[in-house]
């Protein structure tokens, strides 16, 4: 792949521009285009979004990214091909991108939240018994044997007041 | 060492429950008890867990081997069992008899 790696971070009002900057660099050979959830690691607020480009020869490659909360401007004028990743990014992340195709991708529109967030809690998660409650002296479906008294452990990744009732 | 298999070794394993909580999947299904112990010259008795059930359920395992990684007492093993290959789910439950260990990883 790339000989080398480098980092950018921009501001989000300043992606588009950026990224057309980067093209006239000649980075032309477009990679992809992600989100990463980062709420509440570190303190940070929100969403990522990287794009990756690189130039055709592969001699050196540019990671770009910025800090969304919902909503951030299309490159697909600039970069027809990423429209799949920001239509998928759209529907895993929740991520608004003005001026892109406003087709969802796999997901209809009326499944709920966006899968990826992590504040997004999984249905099955929460519908599922975890295996993980059972104790030597409290059984997987909650019930308890001999002298149990220990607090039910939680799931991760769930809720407190999902698991009642 | 090919990670097609992950199997247990009973003897190691103490219920701590360490490789089911830690699941990913939540494919691993874990039954015990408590005994009483007592050993000589020893004031009151030792409460020891006994493992009852311990089932992998394969048809979740994504073979990732967190469960390997996290048990205390190397009780995961990493095995060259071959995949399971069955059209029935029931079959993908494997039972402490089913997940010995060869001993060949």
């Amino acid at each position: 792949m790339a000989q080398s790696f480098s980092w950018q971070s921009v501001e989000p009002s300043d992606w588009r521009s950026d990224i057309q900057v980067i093209i006239d660099d000649g980075f032309i050979y477009f990679d992809f285009l992600a989100g990463v959830d980062r709420e509440n690691i570190n303190g940070y607020p929100g969403t990522e979004v990287v794009a990756h480009l690189a130039k055709p020869d592969l001699s050196d490659s540019l990671f770009i990214f910025t800090q969304v909360f919902n909503e951030l401007a299309s490159i697909t004028d600039l970069i027809p091909a990423a429209n799949w990743h920001e239509r998928e990014c759209a529907e895993m992340f929740g991520i608004t991108f003005n001026g892109g195709a406003a087709k969802p991708l796999l997901r209809h529109e009326d499944l709920g939240r966006p899968p990826l967030r992590k504040s997004t809690v999984l249905v099955a998660r929460v519908l599922t018994p975890w295996p993980g409650g059972a104790e030597p002296e409290i059984k997987e479906d909650g019930r308890k044997v001999g002298n149990a008294s220990r607090r039910r452990q939680r799931p991760p990744g769930v809720p407190e007041n999902w698991l009642t009732p | 060492m090919k990670h097609s298999f992950i199997a247990l070794i009973e003897d190691k394993c103490t219920s701590c429950m360490l490789c089911v909580r830690e699941c990913p999947a939540w494919c691993i299904h874990l039954d015990s008890h408590t005994v009483d112990v007592t050993e000589e010259g020893a004031r009151r008795p030792r409460k020891v867990n006994v493992l009852d059930s311990f089932e992998i359920d394969y048809s979740l395992c994504m073979y990732c081997g967190v469960c390997i990684d996290v048990c205390p007492f190397d009780a995961l093993a990493w095995d060259e069992h071959r995949a399971l290959v069955t059209t029935n789910r029931e079959d993908m439950l494997l039972g402490i008899e089913d997940l010995g260990f060869s001993g060949s990883s």
